[in-house]
């Protein structure tokens, strides 16, 4: 169906059920919180290569955090609780603890825990502190600047999704990126999601398998508009360039309310900077338990 | 607030042990059988209906309408519910509680909260020595949960203290935090004589000390994000009654050195 001049195909995304879990970090300033937050979910983009699917939910006000200063909260997808916790305990490690002013709470609350500073404390050499406040545990570790202050555990959800998608297809590139840009910030308000590529954006979207053994994953061909001619492609003559938004959520709800809204944004403008047609990747329904179709999304 | 109350009818002659009055051991027996609970601490066989008049019907509240500095064990083993007193109690008020909510509106005695470790304990007015201390046979004293005096603390408040958080509007004694392997002791009008004797691990806070024991090092000045993490968990916890947050910087003194020495002193002034 068009709606708005885009193609909008009948068809829908199709996505896994995860692991996803979340940490707070707060800093002095808003600024040191970010800088944070983006170290550690740089090279979190794809679970298959990556270990991890990691992206910043959303920036917390002082009143929001558990300290009272500015905070990210950051969200993490694995494929099991296992594996996001080693995830969870390298980045957090590597890349919180060694930030100015840093501190780090649980961002997830589930009865369910994975361990945070149970790794991280022993950086303390035996000068770390525990201090338990009502229900919450925190490690006081020593550090060059003061201390670092760390829950020791956060909470871990085994119902969360992830690889909601849009595929967006234009016949202007400077113009479908712009529409995906937006299409990013509007899912950037809903509470409970990441998008986990560069800027929430993927432009090398993939099939599974390949010729070459030992890839699991390569060229979604039949999307690349270079190869149009060669393969089976899925695009029209006039399309340029396609890009892909994928989503992770703590709920599956909140990928659909994230996929409606970015929808909402393609639809809302894309028209005018040469977006032609928005689709969803799927396997035939037979991989993921999770199935978005974009009619039911459409604003 | 459905509850018991109870009123004493005349000034106690002998300690009475009240460690029966709490909201689930009462809801599980017979009006009948409650005035016939032996409370008296001497051969006279005291019974609980021969001291106290009995209103109201079992509940999540007990209430104990007039205070005595004789009315032992007011709250020990409380695990759910609320128990108020209207006036003092005596030793060990609160002892071993679990959980629920202990509100005194008197003074409290020596061992105010002794083991406790969990649920709630606010003194109107001051509590004696040993507040969440232990007592003979304790491994550990209060080892969770939180006490509330309005007034002072006593001498050796927080002894051999493991978890939990003590907060104090007003002084705390002498050898606080004494033996002390973890929790915190937080006073708004400073400490007595040699705070942290022995301490291990845990944290007393609070504007001065009579006088620091030779055995703490003074660690200098500091901004630390736990104490924000404290004020905000003692503000969720009280409410309009909580304390005015702790000062961003106070100076830190290390010890009891002449132990594992992984305690602290912070000094809010």
């Amino acid at each position: 169906m068009k709606v708005n001049g885009i193609l909008i195909d009948d068809t829908f995304a199709e996505a896994f059920g995860m692991a996803g879990t979340g940490v707070i970090i707060t800093a002095d300033t808003m600024k040191w919180a970010r800088i944070a937050a983006t170290t550690m979910a740089g090279f979190g983009t794809s679970v298959i290569g990556a270990g991890a699917e990691v992206g910043i939910d959303r920036e917390l006000k002082p009143e929001e955090t558990p300290d009272g200063r500015p905070g990210v909260r950051v969200l993490l997808f694995g494929f099991s609780p296992e594996a996001a916790t080693s995830q969870l305990k390298t980045r957090v490690g590597q890349c919180v603890l060694t930030s100015p002013g840093s501190a780090c709470y649980a961002g997830v609350e589930s009865d369910k825990r994975i361990g945070l500073g149970q790794g991280p404390r022993f950086f303390g050499d035996g000068f770390q502190t525990a201090k338990r406040l009502g229900k919450k545990r925190y490690w006081r570790v020593p550090v060059m600047d003061g201390e670092f202050v760390i829950e020791e555990t956060t909470g871990v959800v085994t119902d969360a999704v992830g690889g909601g998608n849009l595929i967006i297809l234009g016949n202007d590139r400077a113009g479908l990126l712009t529409t995906a840009e937006a299409a990013v910030d509007a899912i950037g308000g809903v509470p409970d999601v990441i998008t986990p590529f560069p800027g929430g954006i993927v432009r090398s979207g993939s099939k599974v398998g390949s010729k070459y053994k030992g890839a699991v994953a390569s060229t979604n061909d039949a999307f690349c508009p270079t190869l149009r001619g060669r393969v089976k492609s899925e695009l029209s003559p006039d399309t340029v360039a396609v890009l892909e938004i994928v989503i992770d959520g703590l709920t599956s709800k909140s990928v659909a309310d994230a996929m409606r809204v970015g929808l909402k944004a393609v639809i809302d403008t894309g028209a005018a900077k040469g977006v032609t047609r928005v689709t969803a990747g799927n396997y035939g329904g037979k991989l993921g338990q999770h199935h978005y179709k974009l009619r039911e999304l459409l604003p | 607030m459905s509850g018991l109350t109870f009123r004493l009818t005349s000034a106690p002659k002998e300690r009475l042990d009240l460690s029966q009055l709490t909201p689930r051991k009462l809801s599980s027996t017979p009006l009948a059988q409650v005035l016939k609970l032996n409370v008296g601490s001497t051969k006279s066989g005291l019974s609980l209906g021969d001291v106290f008049a009995v209103s109201g019907k079992p509940g999540d509240t007990v209430r104990i309408e007039s205070g005595s500095a004789r009315l032992d064990f007011v709250g020990a083993e409380l695990d759910h519910g609320t128990l108020i007193v209207e006036g003092d109690v005596g030793v060990s008020a609160g002892r071993n509680m679990r959980g629920g909510r202990l509100e005194i509106k008197g003074d409290a005695g020596n061992l105010l909260g002794s083991g406790i470790s969990g649920g709630e304990i606010f003194v109107k007015g001051s509590a004696a020595s040993q507040v969440g201390g232990l007592s003979a046979g304790d491994k550990f004293g209060m080892t969770g949960g939180l006490i509330v005096i309005d007034g002072h603390a006593g001498d050796r408040t927080g002894d051999r203290m493991r978890r939990g958080t003590i907060y104090i509007r007003g002084k705390c004694g002498s050898f606080a935090g004494s033996r002390m392997v973890g929790g915190t002791i937080w006073t708004e009008l400073g400490f007595g004589a040699d705070p942290g004797l022995l301490l291990r691990r845990g944290t007393l806070i609070g504007p001065s000390v009579e006088q620091m024991l030779p055995t703490f090092a003074d660690a200098g000045r500091h901004d630390l994000v736990i104490l924000r993490i404290l004020s905000r968990y003692m503000s969720a916890t009280l409410g309009s009654q909580a304390p005015k947050p702790l000062p961003t910087a106070v100076r830190k003194y290390a010890g009891d050195l002449a132990t594992v020495g992984k305690g602290e002193i912070l000094l809010t002034a």
